[in-house]
């Protein structure tokens, strides 16, 4: 089951809790990339027990840029079609994943995006919902694209979307970045609810809401210096 | 509006502008020159003649040449500013791609030789 399918898992620093995402993940999907992108604690040989192939960024150079690392990695294989973006932080819920999938592979979109808002936060801080609902408007605007969520990890894409994505934003602007993506390129898409849940582990990990600050300059500098 | 104002304004939105959607022009680069060359001669005619910053300055609605200098360095400032930001970001890029083709590599060699260790095993007698 589910040999065409290829999750990019990107890591960093996540050694308390990612051999047990990937453990779950592996049980499933036979195709587990993670990218280890540059963490400095036992990340890498945490990956290393489970059955999940490991690529080691050498040094730490973002989501995105890890997310591209890994979609190259599984294009090498002539036989991956679909594609999964999963979070390593234990937020996700694989079953999230396997509701997406069908959309792609029978549903004749070219990539399913998770939306917690459609869907359910669970534990989510009043300021943390703000700024979200503020980059879903902030994406929408620059965009074109219509969405509940931007900036969700969860995504299923097919080999075309893949093939044609370049992200060239390192960092967490790379959500936006998929979007325009789907805008410019005409793609069907589609959001699908999932669930979030902010645990504390994921609470302490997850982006300050001052980042978005920095995502939002990120995204128009890119937007302003590319044609 | 006096003179200088409108100079000043002119020279920042164009170099912004400029710099923001030419990034990898060569223009650019030859404007870093000439902009060298330029402040040379008119070092050289200052220092020479201290007096004429002060004249040049009254031209263009600005009371004193120190002024002007002060003018003319900030609008010096925001360019590199700019300049090397673009610069640095596209380091970053090649720096990246540069980074990915090496991970992606360690993965292949990575998986080769437990795809020939696994060969080898198979081969060789069972293991103790």
């Amino acid at each position: 089951m589910h040999r065409d399918v290829y999750v990019l898992i990107p890591a960093y620093n996540e050694a308390p809790v990612i051999r047990d995402v990937l453990t779950e993940v592996t049980a499933v999907f036979p195709n587990v990339v993670c990218i280890n992108d540059g963490s400095a604690d036992d990340t890498a040989a945490e990956i290393e027990k489970t059955p999940a192939v490991l690529i080691n960024h050498p040094f730490n150079m973002g989501q995105g840029a890890a997310l591209q690392t890994g979609i190259d990695y599984a294009l090498q294989d002539p036989e991956a079609k679909y594609f999964v973006t999963f979070d390593s932080d234990g937020q996700h819920r694989l079953e999230d994943v396997v509701t997406m999938l069908p959309f792609v592979e029978t549903g004749g979109y070219d990539i399913a995006l998770g939306s917690r808002f459609s869907g359910e936060a669970e534990n989510i801080s009043l300021l943390k919902l703000l700024v979200l609902k503020a980059a879903v408007r902030f994406s929408n605007l620059t965009a074109g694209v219509r969405l509940t969520d931007a900036h969700n990890g969860i995504r299923v894409f097919n080999r075309p979307f893949a093939e044609n994505l370049r992200i060239t934003i390192p960092n967490m602007a790379h959500a936006t970045e998929i979007i325009h993506q789907i805008s410019d390129g005409g793609y069907r898409y589609v959001e699908v609810p999932v669930t979030v849940k902010y645990t504390d582990y994921s609470r302490a990990k997850g982006q300050s809401v001052f980042n978005a600050v920095n995502i939002a300059f990120d995204v128009l500098m890119n937007r302003m210096t590319k044609r | 509006m006096i003179v200088i104002q409108i100079l000043l304004i002119t020279g920042v939105v164009t170099i912004s502008a400029w710099l923001l959607l030419r990034p990898k022009s060569h223009q650019v680069r030859a404007s870093i020159k000439l902009l060298g060359l330029l402040f040379s001669v008119l070092a050289i005619v200052v220092i020479v003649s201290p007096n004429t910053s002060n004249r040049l300055a009254h031209v263009v609605g600005v009371g004193r040449g120190a002024d002007l200098l002060l003018y003319a360095l900030t609008l010096a400032f925001i360019f590199v500013v700019l300049y090397m930001y673009i610069r640095s970001k596209e380091e970053q890029d090649q720096r990246v791609i540069l980074a990915r083709k090496i991970a992606l590599l360690e993965a292949k060699i990575n998986q080769l030789s437990r795809e020939s260790d696994g060969e080898r095993d198979g081969q060789s007698s069972p293991t103790p």
